[in-house]
Order: structure tokens, then sequence, then C-alpha cells
């Protein structure tokens, strides 16, 4: 009776595998653009205000111009697309707009062969969209387009650095470590960081990097997956020498990023710590962990100071951005969307609403706190943009990297084996 | 009767219970807070207490929506998992049958294997299936994922009904299956209420095969519900708070309701 | 036990012939179809399928996209097994599974016995200490997140209490952090164990304690000579569910800690999305969720064999064939 029974479950999963595999492969969407009424659906993580509201009033506007085009938004919470986009190209219906990040991520997902390369159907007006656009390009193909971005840097309090006596922002790491002393000494907490979620820390290993690696060296390493130049020890040990300053809250490694008030957000916003590397998004995140109204008025911003015996240029700066993708099925629809996306009126919205730095200088003069326009400003005037690594590399190799990094700065492990961590991800060790 | 116990037994079951309810406390409290005046106070009460968080989350249709569709599933699932495994357990435990450690070997190895690993072959199966995007789609396969815990509970239950019970219903002219239906299940219901408890409660909490399965919102179940006051840089932690007190309701009444027949279950026909 | 009332009835009718004759082993084959047969397709279809299908994934290098086309045999297994971080891994599953062995086990033990008495307010004690397990993971970790932040509610509780020298960096130090996820997860699943013991007390007849009692038995000799024996199969149950839980353990850790820091808290499952899932390696992950499952299969069949013998040779009563 056993074996009776033995033979059904054997027949089903026989069968299932030519399905699993079946589902797995990609590239046999023909691309024929559906002509008539066209129904996008859109996965973005717009989940909450502002930025909710902002995309349905888009949805409205373009249907209105569009007739022809119904657009069904479907918020997704932030975490979930790692999970969803996946599954969703595995299938024959994947959503015809999502949002991505660019990068390796990309990368991968392009190899579904789901992902609509978008070259043709914008080139007439991809320059718009300046040299953030590159980002979301694999092997020279457009594979999405951005239509936020965002840039790393300190944000700092302004009230605490008077009580400590600091008179302006650091603009050199030894003013940076200066300033740190000062604060320590008034008894106030010099910098929070999330280090419990690992890419806070990594962000100062990546600017440390930025500072030591010329720009050419940053191209390539990135494009070859492999860190081989000496620049990379130096940034690690930059970084050792300034986390031997103990600027950071007690207990960092456990601190989350941007959960409850006593997250590294929560602390600069409660005035409980003085700074934190952070992108341009510090601010909004801030405003929801603190009862102080005039929260904005005691907070500045200053880029990552200058570091001495460096290759790289001092204004060099990180970051990244938002975007989307389109899949095959309607692929032209979906790109004259994303044109609309960059352009004017939606980026003021963006910009006036403080839901993100636009990708325009003229949307930009809608921004509303000088914070802002200050990170904008000097991400405009960057001779060098870098990617934050963990998205410009492979998944994989950059979370490898963060890994690392956090390892580092919970004191494990060197300078060089962070070097060593990418390279042997890079080279498929896991 | 006897003497209701040790002092140092109630202080200890005290201690106990005030380390079990204050985190429930600070979520039902929670709610009735501002995530500002959280962050600013965590361990503090109400002050001023906020009404809107509750009265948002209990007028707005999508709250009602989703709970009707939580309560559906768990619903089915429990009911799935209860008669199925029911049926099996009782199976595995009074019938003698070759290579019936295998089967139950078999079952248990649903538990062994860390379920979300399995849930890209089981988005692909159900996409298959067509059951995507439908109750039964999630439904049927939590009913499946909790039949292993099922089996493993009711078992030796269902086996520590003495044989003489069986005997004599088979002299009155019972069937297997009619002893089965009338006299082993009632015998049971204290282990039937409890892995119904449970699998109500996973089916309520079950997060990752709802997400898959469903695209549209007007499905959603509670634990997806909560994705609408988290953003990608910050939550709203009182609606969170707020929200998860209220989602606990449903469930806890099961239990309650649930409880009485787990104890009063058996007691009774043991005087008899 | 309904004896009385079937003994009356039998001895009020003659004795029936014996029934069974005809096709004894059809009808059986019959019924055991009909009562296993559909919690086994439904298993075997929902659950047993898609794992063999992800097993079948460990053998390759996949990232999730694309057609599996690049096999590498038994090379996801090799690199997890000989990683550091698995292998650190595999040791926190151990002491989770351990320390809930000695910790909660006696703990729900205690409490379900004092559960069961006919206190005031039982039924709200019952519900309270089972509303942990209610909560789901998820949103447990987000409030013990909250409230283990440095200054945190835990805190301010402590050191209101003059207990201020116990306050740790509880997520943040590596040498007590296990220690502090175990607290947490005690505080979620003894309501699990107390609804399970509760259910196995009641087949501990109280008469059974009453005459123990009359014997002049104290009631911790009471507890122990006779409810605990006849407890036995559950707290079987118990053991069982409760390793094969810390073998699995994910949600909590993830969330309270990512595995953090620096690995000092990191679970197989947390480990294998992390490292295989959250990095696209399809593949690897997979490979570590088999890992998983086997060393789970292996505590399984020893338990069976040694453990739950007894409860299947069925000492209280006679197998019916």
């Amino acid at each position: 009776m056993l074996s009776n029974r033995r033979i059904p479950a054997a027949a089903a999963l026989a069968a299932a595998i030519p399905l699993a595999l079946a589902g797995c492969s990609g590239g046999t969407e023909p691309a024929a653009e559906p002509s008539g009424p066209v129904t996008l659906t859109w996965w973005h993580n717009g989940t909450t205000d502002p930025i909710k509201s902002i995309w349905a009033q888009v949805v409205a506007d373009y249907q209105k111009a569009h007739p022809e085009v119904t657009i069904k938004g479907q918020p997704l919470q932030n975490e979930e697309f790692t999970t969803k986009v996946p599954l969703a190209l595995q299938s024959n219906e994947p959503p015809d707009v999502y949002q991505s990040w660019g990068g390796g991520e990309l990368a991968s997902q392009a190899t579904s062969g789901k992902v609509a390369d978008l070259t043709d159907a914008a080139k007439d007006w991809l320059s718009s969209v300046g040299k953030l656009a590159e980002s979301w390009q694999v092997d020279g193909k457009q594979y999405g387009i951005p239509w936020e971005q965002h840039f790393v840097g300190f944000w700092y309090r302004k009230d605490l650095f008077a009580q400590a006596g600091i008179t302006a922002p650091p603009s050199t790491l030894d003013e940076l470590n200066g300033a740190v002393a000062k604060l320590k000494q008034a008894g106030i907490t010099p910098i929070a960081v999330g280090g419990k979620d690992r890419w806070p820390d990594a962000f100062y290993w990546n600017y440390f990097a930025l500072r030591a690696c010329s720009a050419d060296t940053l191209k390539q390493s990135v494009k070859a997956v492999k860190l081989e130049d000496p620049c990379w020890t130096k940034a690690g040990r930059d970084l050792q020498a300034f986390l031997a300053t103990q600027p950071f809250q007690p207990g960092f490694t456990g601190t989350p990023a941007q959960q409850g008030a006593g997250s590294s957000a929560g602390l600069v916003a409660n005035g409980k710590a003085a700074m934190e590397l952070q992108g341009d998004w510090e601010p909004g995140t801030m405003s929801s962990l603190t009862e102080d109204k005039a929260l904005d008025s005691k907070v500045g911003w200053f880029p990552f100071p200058a570091v001495p015996g460096g290759q790289g240029d001092p204004a060099a700066m990180l970051g990244g951005g938002d975007g989307f993708s389109c899949t095959t099925r309607a692929a032209k629809a979906c790109a004259d969307f994303l044109r609309y996306l960059g352009s004017e009126p939606v980026q003021n919205q963006l910009a006036a609403k403080g839901a993100g730095l636009p990708m325009t200088a003229s949307a930009a003069a809608s921004l509303k706190t000088e914070s802002l326009k200050s990170v904008f400003d000097h991400g405009q005037k960057a001779p060098y943009v870098q990617m934050y690594f963990d998205k410009a590399f492979p998944t994989a190799v950059g979370a490898a990297l963060n890994d690392a990094v956090a390892n580092f700065f919970a004191g494990q492990g060197t300078p060089e084996g962070i070097v060593d961590a990418v390279n042997k991800a890079a080279a498929g060790d896991k | 009767m006897r003497r209701a116990g040790t002092p140092i037994g109630y202080v200890a079951a005290i201690a106990v219970l005030g380390i079990t309810v204050v985190p429930l406390l600070f979520v039902v409290l929670g709610g009735f807070r501002t995530t500002a005046q959280i962050n600013a106070s965590p361990a503090g009460l109400p002050g001023p207490w906020v009404w809107d968080n509750y009265a948002a989350i209990l007028g707005s249709a999508s709250f009602w929506t989703f709970l009707g569709n939580s309560a559906l599933i768990a619903v089915i699932a429990t009911a799935l998992t209860v008669a199925l495994g029911s049926m099996a357990a009782y199976a595995l435990s009074r019938y003698t049958f070759k290579g019936r450690e295998g089967f139950y070997t078999l079952f248990t190895l649903g538990l062994l294997f860390p379920l979300g690993v399995a849930t890209l072959p089981l988005y692909l199966w159900l996409r298959q299936l067509g059951m995507l995007e439908s109750f039964w789609g999630v439904a049927i396969p939590e009913a499946a994922f909790s039949l292993p815990v099922t089996i493993v509970i009711l078992r030796p239950f269902m086996r520590a009904i003495p044989g003489e019970i069986e005997d004599a219903a088979v002299l009155d002219g019972a069937s297997r299956i009619g002893f089965f239906w009338r006299i082993l299940l009632p015998l049971s219901a204290p282990a039937l209420t409890t892995v119904a408890v449970l699998a109500f409660v996973t089916s309520w909490n079950f997060y990752l095969l709802p997400l898959l399965v469903f695209n549209d919102s007007a499905n959603f179940t509670l634990p997806l519900g909560v994705a609408t006051f988290q953003s990608q840089y910050s939550q709203d932690t009182a609606r969170v708070l707020a929200f998860t007190a209220l989602s606990m309701i449903p469930a806890l009444a099961f239990f309650v309701l649930a409880e009485r027949r787990i104890v009063g279950g058996l007691t009774g026909s043991v005087k008899g | 036990m309904t004896t009385t009332a079937t003994r009356v009835r039998a001895a009020a009718r003659p004795p029936a012939p014996a029934v069974r004759t005809r096709k004894p082993g059809a009808r059986k084959k019959l019924e055991l179809t009909f009562l296993l047969g559909p919690a086994l397709v439904l298993f075997a279809g929902f659950v047993l399928v898609p794992i063999g299908i992800a097993a079948f994934y460990s053998l390759y290098e996949w990232n999730g996209f694309g057609p599996l086309d690049d096999f590498v045999g038994l090379g996801n297994y090799a690199d997890a097994l000989s990683g550091s971080v698995f292998q650190g891994a595999i040791g926190h599953n151990l002491i989770i599974a351990g320390l809930s062995l000695v910790v909660q086990l006696p703990l729900s033990i205690g409490l379900a016995l004092l559960l069961n008495r006919k206190l005031r307010g039982r039924a709200v004690l019952r519900a309270l200490v089972f509303a942990p397990y209610v909560l789901s993971e998820a949103i447990t970790a987000v409030i013990w997140l909250l409230m283990l932040q440095p200054n945190g509610f835990v805190d301010r509780m402590l050191r209101g209490a003059g207990l201020g020298g116990l306050v740790q960096h509880w997520l943040a130090d590596p040498g007590i952090v296990l220690y502090t996820l175990f607290a947490v997860i005690t505080w979620k699943y003894i309501g699990f164990g107390i609804i399970l013991l509760l259910a196995g007390l009641q087949g501990v007849p109280s008469e059974l304690r009453e005459a123990a009692a009359l014997d002049g038995a104290s009631a911790w000799q009471t507890t122990r000579h006779v409810v605990l024996p006849l407890l036995g199969p559950t707290i079987r149950i118990w053991v069982f569910l409760s390793v094969i839980g810390s073998l699995q353990l994910f949600d909590l850790v993830w969330i309270m800690t990512l595995g953090g820091p620096a690995n000092s808290s990191a679970t197989m499952a947390t480990y294998l999305v992390d490292h295989g899932f959250k990095r696209y390696e399809f593949g690897f992950g997979s490979a570590v969720a088999v890992i998983l499952f086997v060393i789970c299969f292996v505590f399984a069949l020893l338990y069976q064999r040694f453990a739950l013998r007894r409860d299947t040779d069925g000492a209280l009563t006679r197998m019916v064939d």
C-alpha cells in the first residue's frame, strides 16, 4: 500500500518540475505593442502621504490628458518589492510599471527578459533626465527611468552645535573630529548611526572610498566589480581612524535607522544626538519621530568633509535615486508615462510637498527648506556622483559589502577584509 | 476542594502575568497616543488621550474589508484543517496498517522545512492552478501548512481514548466511522478545540502567502493592512499599534469562546 | 467514562455475533482511503510538491530571474556548511532549543497547573496569558524593539524598580542579544505551551489527585508522581514542537536584529534569507533550507524513535485493528 501512494506523489513532482521551469524561462513574450486603450498596472511604494496623494493626482492628471490610458496604481510596502518583483517577473503578467532602484538589482531583473529596453522609446527626451539615468542602464541599454534623486550628507542640529561652541559646520575631517570632541565635552552624543540596518554604516565607508579613490578608479572598479586599487584599503583605514574617535551613541550596533524615537533619526529629531550621515529623506523621517514643530529651523546640512591624502574630489557626492522600470507588454505607453513623471508639473509637486529631490533645477526652486536646497545645489555641482555601492554592485556583492562594513563597525574584521569580502562575493563565493 | 495553593505560587503567577500583560498594554494604550508622543516618551501613559487613531481605523472601510477577508480565510482554513486533520489523525492513531508510521513521518515533514522557502514554487503552482487573487489560494495552502501540527497534536489524544469505549460502540452496532463521528470526536473536544485555535491564529497572522497571492488591495488581509501605515522611511507607530490592537480582538475572542471547550470538554463525561 | 451505562446496555442485549467476516481488508482499505486520503492529497499538493521543487532549486546557481541553467550540484551545500557564519547560526539555534527545554517547559507546566485550578477570573487570566501568542511575530518584534531601546520602556522600569544595575544594551551587545531574543520568544510562546498542557491536563482525572491527597501526599508529591507522568504524552509533543520551532526561528530575530550585530544572533533561517534570498541567490538559499530540513528531520526521527516510542506503543490503550 505504501508503494501505491508514493507513485502519485512522485508523478506530481515530476509533472511540476517542467511547470516550474517553464514558468521560470523568460524572453518568450512577443514585443507586440497594444494599440487602442491601454491599462497600466503601476507598482509603487507610495503607501503614505505626501507621496500617496501626489501619485493619485498624477494618475488623475495623466488619464485626463491621455484618455486612452488607464492607470491602476498599486501601493506596496517598500520591503515587499524584493519579494514580489522577482515572483511577478516569473509570471506572465508582471506589472507594467514597477519601482526600481537601478544598479546591480536592475541588471539581475533584466536577465528575466521581461524588463523593457527603453533606449529607443526614450531617446528623444532621455537627456533631460540627466546623468542619473546612467544608473538605470545595463550594458548600455536603458532599463528604467529615475524620477527622484538622492544625495547623502551630514544632517546636524544647529542648536546643539551652538551649545557645544561649534561656530561653523566642519569642512575637513580634522574639523569634523574637532566638532565630535567638542560635542562630547558638552555631554552631547556627537553622531547617531543606525548600525542595526547596516546600510547607514556603509555610507561611511562609501564616502571614505569616494575621497580616497579617483573618479576613474571608482568607475572602473564598479564596472568590473573588482576592488584592486590600494585606495580601497585606504578608505578602510580612514574609517578605522574615524571609528577610533568613538563618535557614535552607545549601543549603536543595535540602533535601527528610522523606526521609533530610539532610532538614529529619532535621536537627532529629539535632540539626543547632534549629527547623522543620511540621505535627503532624513527631514521627512525625523518629522514623524518628534513633537517638535520647529524642527526644520533647528536642522542644517553640510556635505561629507574633505579627507587628506586621497585622490578623490572633495566635492564628490554619494547618492542614488528612485525610478521606475517597464515590462515588455506595454513598454511604449509606460515610457510615455515615465516621461510625464519627469516633467515640470510632477517634479514641482514632489519638491513642494517635501516628497523628495526633483531632477530639474527649476523644480528645485520649490523645495521648502534651505537645507534641502543646499543638498540639491551640492548635488548639481558635484564633479562626480557615485551611486551607493550596495546598489551599484550586483545585489549579492553589495550585501556582502554592507555586512563586512557593519562587522567592522562592531569591531570585527580589517580594512583589507572589507575589500576581500567584496572581491570574494564578486567571484561567486558565499 | 483543596486549598488554593501556596503564596509563593501566587506571587510568581502575578509576576509572570505582569510581564505578559505589560507589553500588551503598551500596544493598546499606544493606540491612544500620537507617534510623536510615543517617540518622545516611550514608557508614558497617554496624555492627552488621542481617539483619532482608533476612530480613523474603525471608521475606514478598508479595515473592515481586511477584517472580513481575514475572517473568511481563517474560518475556511481552520475548518479544513480540523476536518481533514482529525480524520487523518484517527486513521493514524487507531488503525494498524503497513506504513502507518511512514505516513505520520511524512506529515511531520511539513514542520521540518522552512515553508517560506517553498513560497516561490508554491506561487508558481498556485498561478498554474489559477488560484491567485482568490481566497482559496490562501486558505487551502494554509490548511495544508497547519496539517502537520494538527496531526501531531491530535494523534496522541485520540490514541489515549480507551479501547473499551470503542469495543462498546462496536457492540452497539456502530461502524468505525460512526464511532469516529459520534464518540471519538466529542471525546476529543479539548484537543480539537486546541488545534482549531492554533490553526485560526496561524491563519490570522499569516503574512507571506496573502502578500504573494493578492495584488488587489480589496482582497488584503489584516497583516497586509498594516503596510498602509508604513512608508519607505518611517512608520506611523501609533496607528500601527492601534491597528494591531484591533486586529487581535477577533482571534482572542475565538480563543475565549473556545477555551471553555478545552477545559470543560472531558470533565463532564468523566463523572458519568 | 460511560462504563456503567454501557455495561447495562450490553447486559440487556444478547451477545452479538462476530461481525466482520466478509472482506475485512477491503473495508478497512476503503475507510483508510476516506480518512487519510483528503489530508494526504492536500498536504502532498501544497506542501510536499513545493518543498520538492525548492530542494531542486538548491542544485542550481540561480538569481530568481530567467531560466535555471547553472547546475552546480552540491556546490551550494559545500559553501553553506563551510561558512563560519552558518556554523555559528546552527549553534545559536541549538542554544535556543536547549534554553526552551530548560526554562520554558517548567514555566509552562507551572502556569498550566495554576490556571487549571478553580481560581477567580480564571478565564480572563487564561486569555491574558494566551494573548501574546495571538500577536503576530512581526508585531511582537516591533513592540519589543521599541521597548528594548536604550532608555526605553524596559530600562526605565528596571531603573524605577531600583534594578538599574541590570540595564544592558539588550540588542546591541553581541554577548547577550541572543538571550534577549530568547526572553522575547518565551514571552510570546508561553501561551502556546499552556493551551496545549491545559488540554492535556483534562485527561488527568481529579479522582486520582484526590485519592493521592487522601493518602497524605503533598501538592508537590501529587504533581510529581501523579500529574506529570499522565501529562507525559502532552509534554513530549510540546518538546517536539518547541525544538522544531527553535530550529526554524526566523521572524522575531529578523525584525529585531537582522541576525546581528555582527551575526551574533543569526539563526539558520535568518542566514538563508540574508545570504540567500535577499542577495538573489535562490539556489543557495534553497540549499540552506534543505540543510535546515535535514537537521530537523534527524532530530524528528531520533525523537520519534526514542522519546515517543512509549506513546506509540499505546501503554494506556489497546490498538484496535
